[in-house]
Parts: C-alpha cells; sequence; structure tokens
C-alpha cells in the first residue's frame, strides 16, 4: 500500500545568519522547516559545535574534560589553536569567565586583548562569552566586541535586565547578539523585540533559551525551543532567530557526570558516562532546533558530528 | 509656528549659506578643487552632510552638490506682512543652516584656522564618540544639552553646569554672547572640560554647533546601523534621533538670527529648545515629542525643564541612604527590642497616599519631613505619619496612583532596618536602632521611595515629590483628603463595567508552564490568580508595551450575553498559538476561558444541583464532586477550556459579570468557607442586589456536608434558587 506522507507546508522561515569574516564565515538557520525535515522542507545549512575555551586554567573541570587538553589548558591561546588544529573546531566560544568580580575580575582591557591574540591566531569564528555580572558584563564585552570589530562575532548574552549596552556595542561593531532569556517564549519574543527596538537588525540575533543538562530540566528547555519554532515557522517573525545552547557548561556539573564510579559502581565508567551524557544532551537540543552548540569534550563533539552528518542526509 | 521665529531663522539661514558659499569660493581659488578636505577621526566624512544629504564629501569639489541642496531648501526671506507662518519653511532653512554650517567648520581645516585649539576640541572622532555614545543609547547618559551662548553670569555658568553634570547630562558648548562664551565662564571658573568631564566645548562660532548635531546624526548611523543615502535615510535618521538621543538645546542670552536658524535645525533633531531670554515660545507638539521652543526660563530651573520637555529618563543608580538596600531586606521584621521608632500600627494615625498632579505642580527631588525627625524624638517613641508622595508625568493617569501607592510597601521594606507593613491607612513602619545608629532619618524614607519611583516606573513616572509629616496637627489635617480619595478609587473601581470601556487586557505571564492559556481581564472579571485586575493591566502596558499584559480591542460584540466579542476572539486565536478560535467571558459552559494553574479558586458544575461549586486552594478536603482542590486543578489547568470547570479570582464571584450568562451567583449551591468568609459583606451585598438576600445561608459548605446526595437534601430543604434554574447542561 502506498503512504502518502503528510507534508506540513509553513508560511515562516529561520533567518540565516553568518558568522565570521568574508574569509571563514559559517552560516546557520535559514531553515523552512522542523529540525530535519528534509522531507518538509529545505535546511540549507548545518548545526555547529563550537568549543568551548576558558581565558583560565579550568581548575574546577573533571580530570575527564581536561585530559584531552593537557597543557594547552594553561594558555587560553593554545587551547583555542589546539581545538582548532587538532579537533577541526568549526567555532570557539571564548569564555571570559575570569574577568568576574567574583573570581580573578581581570579587567576588561585584558579580556580584550585575549580576543585580539586569539583572532589573529586562530581562522575560525568566534563566539565571546561575559562574566554575567551585569555592570561588568558590558564592560568587558563592549571592550572585546571593539577588539574584534568587523570580524562579526557572536556576543554572549543580553538579557532583559541588561541589553543595551551589549546590543549598542553589537551594532556599531558588527557583531551578532546572543539573547538570553529563561525557557520561556514569551520572554523570548520580548527580549527580541526590545533588542530590534534599538534600531538592530534581528537577522543578527541569535536566541539562548537556556537549557539545563540531560535529568535537569532538559525536557522542559526541548519543549519551549520546539514551541518557539512552530511560532516561528508559523509566521512569528520576532522569533525566527537560531538557536545557541551552552551545552558544555550544563553538563559537566551534574552529579551524574561527576561522581566517580567508586562511589556508585552501577554508574559505570565515569569518562565514557560523561561523554554520553554530554552528547546525549547535545542530540537531544539539536532534534528540538539548536543551531550551535557550546561542547567541552572532543570526544562527545565526535559523537555529535557523526550524528549531525547522519541526520542531514536527504 | 512664530511667525518671528521664523522669520529669524530663514534669515539666519541665508546669512551663513551665503558665508559658506564665499568662503568655499575663496578656498577653492587658494587650494584648488581637489584639495582634500576631512574632519580628524572619523569615517563618516562630514557627518552631517553625509547623513542628511548621502553626499561623502572628500574634497573641495564635493562640497558643492550638498551646498547646492542647501540652497534648494532655503526659503525666500518673509515680507513683513504678507507671509504666513510656515513650520516647514523654517525646518528647511534650518537643515539648510546645518549643511552650510559644517562646511564652513570643516574649511577651517583646510584654511588654517583649526577648530581645535585651546579649550575647544572640535569635531568628535569616532572613537569618543562610540565610547560616550553607548552611554546615550544604553541609558547611563540620559542625554545632551547643546549651551548656545551663554548665561549672564560666571557663577550662573558654573551652577547651570554642575546641575546638568549632576544628572549626568553630557554638556556641548558653542557660540558666545556678546563675545562672551560659556567655555570661557567656566575656564575662567577653573573647571576641567574634556570628555572625561562630560564639558565639551566645541567652537565660539555659532556654526560649531553643528559638531553637537554631528555627534547625534553619527549616533544615528553608528548604533541606529543607518547608512545615509538621500532622503529617506536622512528621516530614518532625524526620527532616530527624535526617538532615541534625548537632545536638547539651551539657548543662553541674546537668541540673533544665526542662533534661530541653528535652533530650527535641532528642531528637526526633535531637539527642542530652552531660552533664558524671552523669545516666543512654540508649544503645540509636532516635531518634537513635546514642546519645541520654551522660553524665559531661570538658570536654576534650566535642567529640569529640559528633563521634563525632551522627556528625559535619569537613571538613579546610587540611592543615597546609610542604609543597605535590596530584595533580601523585605521580609526582615524589626521587633520591640530593636525598636527606634514606629508609626501606625494599632498606636497612631499613619496612612500613605500617592497623587498624580500636573508637571508644574511637582517639583522633582524635593523631600521634605514636617515635624520632629527621628534624632528629635526618643527612643521606641511612637509617631503619626503622613507620607505624602505626588507624581507627575507625562503619561501618569490617576487610574495608576493605587498601583504605584502599593508599591510603596515593598519598596520601604526593601531597606535594611525598615519594616512596612499594610497599606493605606492601615500601614505599620517601624524603623529599627541599628538603621538610625547608621544615620538613616525620615526624610530618607522619601528619598528611597523618590529613587524607586523613578526607576521602577519611568515609562509613567517623572517628577516625585515627597513630603513625611510627623507631628499631629497636619497628619489628623490631611487624613480626610486621603480617606476620600481611597473611596473615590473604590467606587471608581466598582463603577468600572466592560461595557464602559473599549479595550481588555491580556496577561500571559503563564504561558511559559501552560502554553495556550490567555488570561482576558476586563473591567469585572480579573486574572484568575488574583494578582492583575484590569487596571494592573493598563499600567503594566504602559510600563512595558512589549511585556505579558497586552491591550485587546473589544471589536464588533459577537454575543453580549455570553461576552463574545470579535476582537477578542482573534487575539485569544493568535495568541493560544492558533488553538482557540472562541471565548467567552460571562459563561463557564460555553468556551470558557482557560485555565493555567494559579487561579484562586476552581468553579464546577455539580450534576445534579444545576448549580455550581466553588472551591479555593487552601480549602485541601473532599468537595461534593467528588475530588479535592488538587484533582480538579489537575484537569482544570494545563491552559485548556474545560466547559463546566473555571479557574477564577476570588474576587470575580462577586462581580456582576460571575458566570453571568450561566445563571450567575445564583448557581452557586456549594462554596467554602474559606470563601464565605473572605467575601462575606460584599457576598451579603451582591444576595441583596439579586433579590435573594438569603441566598449565603441556602449555600452549603463543608459544614453542611461534603457528599452529592445529602447536598441536593439541603438544597431542597432550603428551597435553592438554583433549583428552579433550567439545567446548566
Ligand atoms: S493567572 Fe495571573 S499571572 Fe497568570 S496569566 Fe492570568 S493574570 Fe497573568
Amino acid at each position: 500500500m502506498e503512504i502518502e506522507i503528510p507534508i506540513k507546508k509553513w508560511s515562516g522561515k529561520i533567518r540565516a545568519v553568518t558568522i565570521g569574516t568574508e574569509k571563514n564565515g559559517i552560516t546557520i538557520g535559514g531553515e523552512d522547516t522542523l529540525p530535519f525535515h528534509h522531507f518538509e522542507g529545505s535546511i540549507p545549512n548545518k548545526p555547529i559545535i563550537a568549543f568551548e575555551v576558558q581565558d583560565i586554567y579550568p581548575s574546577d573541570w573533571l580530570d575527564v574534560v581536561k585530559e584531552p587538553y593537557g597543557e594547552y589548558l594553561k594558555n587560553p591561546i593554545e587551547w583555542a589553536k589546539a581545538a582548532v588544529v587538532k579537533y577541526n573546531a568549526d567555532m570557539v566560544c571564548l569564555n571570559l569567565l575570569s574577568t568576574h568580580p567574583d573570581r580573578e575580575n581581570r579587567s576588561a582591557d585584558e579580556a580584550a586583548e585575549l580576543v585580539k591574540n586569539i583572532i589573529s591566531e586562530i581562522d575560525v569564528p568566534l563566539i565571546i562569552k561575559g562574566p554575567g555580572s551585569s555592570e561588568k558584563q558590558n564592560q568587558v564585552l563592549n571592550k572585546c566586541g571593539e577588539a574584534g570589530a568587523g570580524k562579526r562575532c557572536i556576543i554572549a548574552s543580553a538579557v532583559e535586565d541588561n541589553y543595551k549596552t551589549i546590543t549598542a556595542a553589537c551594532q556599531a561593531y558588527g557583531h551578532i547578539v546572543v539573547a538570553e532569556t529563561p525557557i520561556d517564549v514569551n520572554l523570548a519574543k520580548q527580549l527580541n523585540i526590545l533588542i530590534s527596538d534599538m534600531n538592530f537588525p534581528p537577522g543578527r540575533i541569535i536566541i539562548d533559551p537556556l537549557t539545563g543538562g540531560l535529568g535537569y530540566g532538559l525536557e522542559y528547555t526541548y519543549s519551549v525551543m520546539e514551541r518557539i519554532r512552530l511560532q516561528a515557522l508559523g509566521g512569528d517573525a520576532m522569533l525566527q532567530m537560531p538557536f545557541i545552547c551552552f551545552v558544555g557548561q550544563e553538563v559537566w556539573r551534574v552529579k551524574e557526570v561527576k561522581v566517580d564510579e567508586s562511589v556508585e559502581p552501577l554508574w559505570g565508567d565515569m569518562k565514557k558516562r560523561g561523554i554520553c551524557w554530554e552528547a546525549a544532551t547535545a542530540i537531544t537540543l539539536l532534534l528540538s532546533g539548536a543551531d550551535i552548540l557550546v561542547m567541552r569534550h572532543p570526544e562527545a563533539i565526535n559523537i555529535v558530528r557523526k550524528s549531525v552528518g547522519r541526520l542531514m542526509e536527504k | 509656528m512664530s511667525k518671528i521665529i521664523a522669520s529669524a531663522a530663514i534669515r539666519g539661514a541665508h546669512k551663513i549659506f551665503s558665508r559658506a558659499e564665499t568662503l568655499l569660493k575663496e578656498t577653492v581659488k587658494k587650494n584648488g578643487e581637489s584639495r582634500e578636505v576631512k574632519f580628524p577621526g572619523t569615517a563618516y566624512y562630514l557627518p552631517v552632510v553625509y547623513a542628511l544629504t548621502g553626499k561623502k564629501v572628500e574634497r573641495l569639489c564635493d562640497m558643492y552638490e550638498p551646498l547646492n541642496q542647501a540652497k534648494s531648501l532655503l526659503p525666500k526671506i518673509p515680507s513683513e506682512n504678507l507671509w504666513l507662518p510656515y513650520l516647514g519653511d523654517a525646518l528647511d532653512a534650518g537643515i539648510a543652516t546645518l549643511i552650510a554650517e559644517e562646511i564652513i567648520e570643516a574649511l577651517k581645516f583646510v584654511n588654517g584656522n583649526e577648530p581645535i585649539n585651546g579649550i575647544w576640541l572640535g569635531p568628535t572622532t569616532d572613537a569618543v564618540l562610540r565610547e560616550q555614545g553607548i552611554k546615550l543609547v544604553d541609558g547611563r547618559m540620559p542625554g545632551f544639552a547643546a549651551c548656545v551662548g551663554a548665561p549672564k553670569t560666571k557663577e550662573e555658568a558654573v551652577k547651570l553646569t554642575r546641575d546638568l553634570q549632576e544628572r549626568n547630562i553630557l554638556v556641548f558648548m558653542s557660540s558666545h554672547t556678546n563675545g562672551v562664551s560659556m567655555a570661557e565662564q567656566l575656564a575662567e571658573e577653573g573647571i576641567e572640560m574634556n570628555w572625561d568631564t562630560f564639558l565639551v566645548p566645541y567652537g565660539k562660532d555659532t556654526s560649531a554647533t553643528v559638531h553637537a548635531l554631528g555627534f547625534a546624526v553619527r549616533a544615528a548611523m553608528t548604533f541606529g546601523g543607518i547608512t545615509p543615502n538621500g532622503l529617506k535615510e536622512a528621516r530614518e535618521i532625524l526620527l532616530y534621533n527624535k526617538n532615541r538621543v534625548h537632545a536638547f538645546v539651551l539657548a543662553l542670552g541674546e537668541v540673533d538670527d544665526e542662533k534661530y536658524a541653528t535652533a530650527a535645525g535641532a528642531i528637526n533633531f526633535g531637539f527642542p529648545v530652552i531660552a533664558d531670554t524671552d523669545i516666543p515660545q512654540i508649544l503645540p507638539t509636532g516635531i518634537c515629542t513635546y514642546e519645541h521652543v520654551v522660553s524665559n526660563i531661570p538658570y536654576n530651573e534650566m535642567p529640569s525643564k529640559a528633563i521634563e520637555v525632551r522627556g528625559l529618563k535619569i537613571k538613579i543608580t546610587k540611592i543615597p541612604i546609610p542604609v543597605r538596600c535590596g530584595p533580601a531586606f523585605e521580609g526582615e521584621r524589626v521587633r520591640k527590642e530593636n525598636l527606634a521608632v514606629e508609626f501606625g500600627g494599632k498606636y497612631t494615625t499613619s496612612f500613605e497616599y500617592l497623587i498624580s498632579k500636573g508637571l508644574d505642580e511637582v517639583e522633582d527631588g524635593k523631600i521634605e519631613v514636617v515635624g520632629p525627625e527621628i534624632d528629635d524624638v526618643e527612643e521606641k517613641a511612637r509617631l503619626p505619619l503622613a507620607i505624602i508622595i505626588e507624581i507627575a508625568g507625562r503619561k501618569m493617569q490617576k487610574d495608576f496612583e493605587s498601583i504605584l501607592e502599593r508599591h510603596i510597601h515593598t519598596f520601604l521594606s526593601q531597606a535594611m532596618g525598615v519594616m512596612h507593613l499594610g497599606q493605606r491607612d492601615i500601614n505599620w513602619i517601624r524603623i529599627g536602632k541599628e538603621a538610625k545608629n547608621a544615620g538613616l532619618k525620615f526624610k530618607h524614607l522619601g528619598i528611597l521611595l523618590r529613587a524607586k519611583l523613578l526607576s521602577e516606573f519611568p515609562a509613567i513616572v517623572d517628577k516625585v515629590q515627597v513630603t513625611l509629616y510627623t507631628n499631629e496637627e497636619d497628619v489628623k489635617r490631611l487624613y480626610p483628603a486621603a480617606k476620600s480619595a481611597y473611596e473615590e478609587r473604590d467606587k471608581r473601581m466598582g463603577e468600572l463595567t466592560d461595557e464602559s470601556v473599549d479595550t481588555f487586557y491580556s496577561c500571559q505571564l503563564c504561558q511559559s508552564y501552560a502554553p495556550n492559556h490567555v488570561c482576558v481581564i476586563t473591567p469585572e472579571r480579573l486574572g484568575l490568580c488574583g494578582a492583575y485586575n484590569w487596571i494592573d493591566g493598563k499600567a503594566a502596558y504602559e510600563i512595558s508595551p512589549h511585556g505579558a499584559n497586552q491591550p485587546i480591542k473589544k471589536g464588533e460584540c459577537l454575543d453580549s450575553v455570553k461576552g463574545k466579542w470579535k476582537g477578542v476572539n482573534d487575539f485569544v486565536y493568535e495568541r493560544s498559538n492558533n488553538t482557540l478560535p472562541s471565548f467567552s467571558a460571562y459563561s463557564m459552559m460555553e468556551d470558557p476561558m482557560t485555565s493555567c494553574g494559579c487561579f484562586e479558586c476552581i468553579a464546577g458544575v455539580l450534576p445534579g444541583t444545576k448549580g455550581i461549586m466553588i472551591v479555593d486552594r487552601e480549602y485541601q478536603e473532599m468537595t461534593p464532586s467528588g475530588m479535592t482542590f488538587f484533582n480538579l486543578a489537575e484537569f482544570v489547568g494545563g491552559g485548556q477550556q474545560t466547559p463546566g470547570f473555571i479557574g477564577i479570582g476570588i474576587l470575580y464571584i462577586v462581580s456582576k459579570k460571575f458566570i453571568s450568562a450561566d445563571g450567575g451567583l445564583k448557581r452557586v449551591v456549594w462554596m467554602t468557607k474559606n470563601i464565605k468568609e473572605r467575601l462575606k459583606d460584599k457576598l451579603a451585598e451582591r444576595a441583596k442586589e439579586i433579590g435573594e438576600e438569603d441566598l449565603l445561608d441556602k449555600i452549603a459548605d463543608e459544614s453542611v456536608t461534603t457528599e452529592l446526595e445529602p447536598l441536593i437534601e439541603f438544597l431542597n430543604n432550603v428551597n435553592h434558587p438554583a433549583l428552579k434554574m433550567e439545567e446548566l447542561f
């Protein structure tokens, strides 16, 4: 018997966003159907994985994640280079953790210097992630935006209470802004409107819906992303932005990943467990529409890459 | 537009234009047409010329075209008696002026009379613009003042400057009055002027004023992402400035034709002119958001007048009170042992009253204590108190008074060592010893209230004045007015009906977990969580126009009994992600409102009684429906329509519109004691209104029964009115 697959035609389309320069630019988004529904519409660009690199030695990372990077972790530039050269990173996410006032409180100028150096050393597009604390976040991202002027980086993140400075910096220096809201369709939309209201082009906004790791509210994010997508494809222009998900930082702090097998023998090999946890979280997010995944473990990244390859087959 | 101003502006424009024309001719003669010309440190050519005409001036010969455009904009000089004033002419003259002025300024660089010279900083570089402009865009800097001319004395210049600086307003200075310039006055007083002090002297000629507008247009290009390309983009740039760059012109001293012409240029940007002299005013709004020209303003009132006229929003970053302040201290109690002073409670007369007034009736920042201060009274003193807050705002409405007033509680509680309970005339305020020792005065409560009101409600609050009366006499004298205002407000709330308005408000806050849920809030039906009524929705929309509360135009009435309107249906359909095509406001049987999960009560049909029961969240026992509140909540909630069941705010029960399509209050056959207790008087009143005075006694509660059979028996015994009604389904 012939089975006719019902085809849904959507009126909306996700905006395509190009990150990076003419030379190294990568485009994400642009799909006019649900994730990997090749039979229904076109998905011109595949999801991208960015390697997370911190501006300071990640002493709080598990050995399991530190191990593949070894000595490189001591120098963020070397670390970024290793991600690109050794592990073929498509994109690097520089996490400027050490600028946080409760951490080393490094200055915005220092951070900007690092951004400059990394940009000159690696030739993949860059995500610049601030420390989050609002006053400092603004100083750091403004300076780093200046340092990366014209390189069309992704700057993370603007939030409802603090979006103006970052948006203005992204506008002035030609970057892409991440609009972060806590797992809520309407809040995501509202922030996109607020940012666009500053005359910022909606085509340079990426949504961070906020996610938890597997077992920590992932399903909540999944359904919110799904709803954002449905609404976007249904024609809501203020939700037609690609998604970015910061996976690594969420996964590698959950108990199920951190506890070692001597404590919980039934949970099995800790290394394998962590990698699987990160990969499983990432793949789930891919299925709900993630366009950029920021991850940590090269092996987890490899698994996800393979999945992306297969999912992109028509 | 005032004829005097328009004529002067046009005359001035002609003068400046011919000066530019001559100067260009001479410069070309000396240097040749292809001589390079530019401002230092900018990639925007001559920014104003570029923004307004789309022309990139790089050489002298590139100046002909923009200058020609300026010429074509120049209106004829009006004759004394024939000409009718016309705003457009003056505005065009203003644009022509700015183009000509920028050319004059640029030619200075070629001719060796550099505008960057001594105290004068000349045109802004892009790097500075980005650094400073970001502050304008994100609100750290509320706006800039282009000061043209000079105040009468040095002292006044200093005072004015300080007043502007205090408010974080960037100060640009240019031109002079009879040879005296404001920047020179400040220099003589030893005041440091540069971009770090926010004091920027552009140049002593009137034409240097154009650099302030060069700053403005580049803000639009840099932060507004607009690339000039002719008229359309020029318009966008001007609009960007009108809407986002909160600048204004302070005309200091005599205003000559050239200054008028330049001011006309600024008005195109939506920058109003505030003058100290008695020039004609242009009040009606049009180009500028509010007034265009206001005059005769004394120096000490200029900053606040400018803030008012330009609609500036001042950000208060640090509230100057000696104790810490934040949500962490909200729940804190001040115990008797620690008490320094207290007001109200059951001990003294105390009330808080917020009232809205006209913009000229409120002096922003004026905080006064009338009566003893904290140090004047002994420990543990009990004082009477009247907190009178006067608010003015362009968008303030009388209806918002009660909403803002309700926030007094949160604001005062947030100060460490201050306890606030209750509201209106049943408030109770305690100040602890530690707070007193830290230096907290009564006055600080006023400072705190002002700062909070301004920063939390910038959209509706422009000015705040607070008076705290702590003497018996005044408190007694002022109380009747407050009391009647409270009554008046309640009365107004009571009188607001669904028919009397054409707009309802939505609330979608709960969509985060009930994806298709939309609360439709009408004057007679509050949100089902009980936290939002119609006025709250209206205010929330004013405060945050993209927020969770949106206006819903009722539109055509489809069914006045069930409460169906076309506009509401369309809205609910769209906002429920195209799942709910129809909605009725007054029926729980047909297309009822969806229920999210935070309802205060659930109303549900009771088969066999022709009536309904209402159970509140607090009540955890069984109900005659055979389900507890939580069982019911599970299938009523989640954002679907469940005919026969609705989640409601408790006050909806006493609304005239309470399931009015289904028979109203008479349908209620069972209701928890909690609800009866909470609504007692109002229920009695409503029962009387519908001619069922003894209805309350006929409604069973858990003390009568929690089972259906005995309930039916009870209803028959008391002859409940529902028995005579039609079946509900
Ligand atoms: S229940 Fe309350 S908070 Fe939730 S949507 Fe309705 S009015 Fe808003």
